[in-house]
């Protein structure tokens, strides 16, 4: 008897890992990888497939959760200290500095990626029954993103953030009936001012990121019940996109029927559960194309958390978070502009508050949330679903272009001035 | 346990339970709403008279107001905050109306839209002559733009 390799087995509680059993325990006897299935298709692990744009969302919280907590540490929301602290941050405190960069960067990075990953996730039609409740919670996730830094913007108390939350606030004031009371509630006053900073920082570091980490764990969940990550269609043999299905879970048509449960294999919940077995079962061809998640599969999430961590890490060396003047609710600068993602917005309240402000949001997240619904179209394939495609790329085009007038090509008195501008710093 | 009471005890713990969740959500919002608010009073005095000059109005930063003061007409207290999304409006002599930085809103010199996104004029303050002999704005109490208070001096 070993005591050392006793104690060992005690902690890891699974065969060696150089047996396929071993292999499958270090997935489900972890409480932390068991989100993950013992096997993955090996499709599924192509980079051009998913672009691990979910993973890279995921990892890019852990970054910001990190950072986060880290800069908690000096820092206090209270006016005008808040902005000592920055200073503080900015140039006292070691690693101040870089932290509050990879924050900053990180937090622009996951509103792009979440962003994207909306997107593979619409064009590869990977939102059709049954994930259609999965996308509106990654909806949701998108709309807490957005939160998340939104009320951080706030934070550093210098005359961008001071603004950006002045000028933000007010564009959701315009909402008919509730807007006022909604504004209100949100700053704890009339005006953006210390009872505003203290709200916002307590949605920003407990609040939203526990929303935000309950949501994902349900995300994933849901991602591994409703059949694991969900590939490109089109890559697919004909018929081989019937093995998709996840046994239990409602069937589309009839050319999604469910495979059926091999007669070699034993289910442990056969006994006590009658029906079908709720969790997934492959058939003998696809079982040949599908691989143990350990190595592969943790070993590619491994490396796009090394790749989003030392890209972080790289552009926080070279480029500097801005911090502005101290806050000053005298004097606007010119422009005074949102954070860049609600630039597009900006874009259309300066035409028209109700419309920018009110009706195209609305509209937009009510429109994200009901496309699975809406979409009856069972096909996944982009030759069967071109106005979808269409309708989309059009969303995402006039966003994309709203935001970059917004940022580029605006300059004082919200006046259309050439992109270089704002590097040149002259007309 | 009879369907009948099943259905009306069932009945009766919903319609109790939808009531608690309605009674938390009530208070939660409740609780959100500041009780005082910390702000700046929004009735303030801010001067003499005899400290305001004619001509361009003066802008007093901490309170976003411009006092104009005119020779014939009295003093008038114009809000400096833009009724758009609300950025502070500067006062230019040249054209003798309100820009906007934010979104390019311009207001005449009575405080109407002339163009720009801003939906409302801008607001007019009651400005009234105190005890003690200095000019009192009160931000709550909005008046005509034609409002003037005459002081002889």
């Amino acid at each position: 008897m070993n005591p050392l390799r006793d104690a060992w087995q005690s902690i890891v509680r699974r065969d060696p890992l150089s047996t396929d059993k071993g292999k499958s325990e270090l997935v489900f006897l972890n409480v932390w990888l068991h989100i993950h299935p013992a096997k993955v298709k090996k499709e599924n692990l192509k980079v051009k497939h998913t672009f691990y744009l979910g993973f890279i969302t995921f990892f890019l919280f852990l970054v910001l959760v990190t950072s986060g907590v880290a800069l908690m540490f000096y820092y206090r929301p209270d006016a005008p200290q808040a902005y000592q602290d920055m200073k503080d941050l900015q140039f006292v405190v070691y690693l101040g500095s870089f932290l509050r960069n990879m924050h900053r960067w990180a937090a622009h990075g996951m509103v792009i990626c979440v962003f994207l990953h909306m997107c593979r996730v619409f064009y590869t039609g990977s939102y059709k029954r049954p994930r259609q409740f999965n996308w509106v919670i990654g909806v949701v996730l998108f709309l807490l993103t957005l939160g998340l830094s939104f009320t951080g913007y706030l934070l550093p108390w210098d005359q961008l953030a001071f603004w950006a939350i002045t000028v933000g606030t007010n564009i959701g004031s315009y909402a008919p009936l509730v807007g006022a009371r909604i504004r209100e509630l949100l700053l704890g006053g009339h005006t953006v001012g210390e009872s505003a900073l203290l709200r916002f920082y307590v949605l920003h570091v407990a609040v939203l990121p526990v929303l935000m980490t309950l949501l994902t764990m349900v995300h994933f969940w849901r991602v591994r019940k409703d059949g694991g990550l969900s590939r490109p269609v089109w890559k697919l043999k004909e018929e081989k996109s019937a093995q998709l299905v996840t046994i239990g879970a409602p069937v589309a048509s009839a050319a999604l029927a469910a495979v059926p449960a091999s007669k070699d294999k034993t289910y442990g919940l056969m006994e006590v559960v009658t029906g079908k077995p709720i969790f997934e079962t492959v058939s003998m061809e696809e079982e040949e194309d599908t691989v143990f998640s350990y190595p592969y599969a943790f070993f590619r999430e491994g490396i796009a958390l090394l790749v989003t961590v030392t890209t972080v890490m790289a552009v926080s060396l070279f480029w500097k978070a801005p911090l502005e003047e101290l806050a000053n609710p005298a004097k606007t600068p010119n422009p005074a502009k949102a954070p860049w993602y609600f630039l597009g917005l900006q874009e259309l309240v300066s035409h028209s508050a109700l419309l920018g402000g009110v009706i195209v949001p609305t509209l937009a997240v009510l429109a994200l949330i009901a496309i699975p619904y809406i979409d009856s179209n069972p096909s996944r394939r982009p030759a069967d679903r071109k106005w979808a495609i269409r309708a989309f790329t059009l969303f995402v085009v006039v966003n994309v272009v709203l935001i970059i007038v917004g940022t580029f090509f605006r300059g004082p008195g919200w006046a259309m001035v050439p992109p270089w501008v704002h590097i040149t710093g002259a007309e | 346990m009879k369907r009948r009471s099943f259905v009306s005890w069932g009945t009766a713990g919903l319609v109790a339970l939808c009531s608690a969740i309605s009674v938390s959500l009530g208070a939660v919002v409740r609780f959100l709403t500041p009780s005082v608010f910390y702000e700046p009073p929004q009735t303030f005095k801010i001067g003499n008279p005899a400290d305001f000059s004619y001509g361009p109005p003066t802008f007093l930063a901490d309170e976003k107001i411009f006092v104009f003061r005119d020779p014939e007409k009295g003093f008038a207290v114009a809000n400096a905050v833009c009724t758009h999304l609300g950025c502070t409006v500067g006062y230019f002599q040249s054209d003798e109306s309100f820009h906007c930085p934010c979104h390019g809103s311009v207001f005449k010199a009575d405080g109407t839209v002339q163009h720009g996104p801003a939906p409302r004029p801008l607001e007019w303050f009651e400005v009234t002559l105190a005890r003690d002999g200095q000019l009192r704005v009160d931000k709550d109490h909005t008046v005509p733009a034609s409002y003037r208070l005459v002081v002889s001096s």
